[in-house]
């Protein structure tokens, strides 16, 4: 996976051109890792019979 | 905007009877709060549906809406330094402890300062890529910067979006989950009630000035 887009410029020069849009489903990832891990947690909390 | 009158103290009313709870966002907050959540969806919508494939002639509202939100983080920042106490959106030792004290828990500040972040910088880079583009007010000049400083602007508006993506799911999540329902219902019409604002933040410097 690409962090960064790379590419040339009227000189052929290696430019940067920005972060990478494979990005987005990581991104989007994180947030619903977050909001699933919350929600265990709201659950673990609200039953404390099942905290380990 | 509101639908419950506030009396002198901040404290709000239902129908004349007794005070049923406080004012936790002015009307103009409120105001600011909905504005700004409809340009950010908006551009968030204007920039990544493209990435996605959704193919349309995004850029001519894609940066009106950025001017939309230009305007209201300048007016945001003045009115909270000129308004508003500036220090109330830090931490102090005593609520980093105690996890909740005052107006605001310190997930909620911390989530202010993500999104104020991202804002900031989709923002400051946002207003440099109108040079890049026609617009009615500025002299298109891609050349202020070279070709390196240009990927250095692009690579932070593009990380603000994704930030973008991530903070606006994690904000939606918990402004509708049930026990936060208050919280949302403040920044629709306005308040809270004591119980609701005492069951979360225990030593509530903010509720007790509103007394």
């Amino acid at each position: 996976m690409e962090l960064l887009r790379m590419g040339h410029d009227a000189w052929g020069r290696l430019v940067l051109q920005g972060i990478s849009w494979d990005l987005l489903p990581v991104a989007a990832a994180i947030g619903a890792i977050v909001i699933l891990g919350h929600l265990v947690y709201r659950r673990i909390r609200r039953h404390p019979e099942h905290r380990g | 905007m509101s639908a419950v009158p506030a009396d002198a103290a901040g404290g709000v009313t239902t129908g004349g009877r007794e005070p049923a709870g406080v004012l936790r966002h002015a009307g103009i907050d409120r105001l600011f709060h909905w504005l700004t959540a409809v340009s950010v969806l908006v551009l968030m919508g204007t920039a990544l549906l493209p990435i996605m494939g959704v193919r349309f002639d995004w850029v001519p509202i894609h940066w009106p809406a950025g001017l939309v939100l230009l305007v209201l983080v300048v007016f945001h920042i003045v009115r909270s330094m000129v308004w508003r106490k500036l220090r109330s959106i830090g931490f102090s030792v005593a609520e980093l402890r105690a996890g909740h004290i005052g107006k605001y828990s310190v997930a909620q500040k911390l989530m202010h300062h993500a999104m104020g972040l991202m804002v900031l910088g989709a923002v400051i880079t946002g207003v440099l890529m109108l040079k890049r583009i026609k617009t009615p007010f500025l002299t298109r000049d891609p050349y202020i910067f070279g070709s390196h400083t240009w990927g250095v602007v692009y690579v932070i508006h593009g990380l603000a979006a994704l930030a973008a993506v991530t903070l606006v799911m994690i904000h939606i999540y918990f402004a509708i989950i049930p026990e936060n329902r208050m919280y949302l219902r403040a920044m629709i019409r306005g308040w809270i009630t004591r119980e609701e604002q005492r069951s979360r933040l225990d030593a509530n410097d903010w509720l007790e000035k509103k007394t």
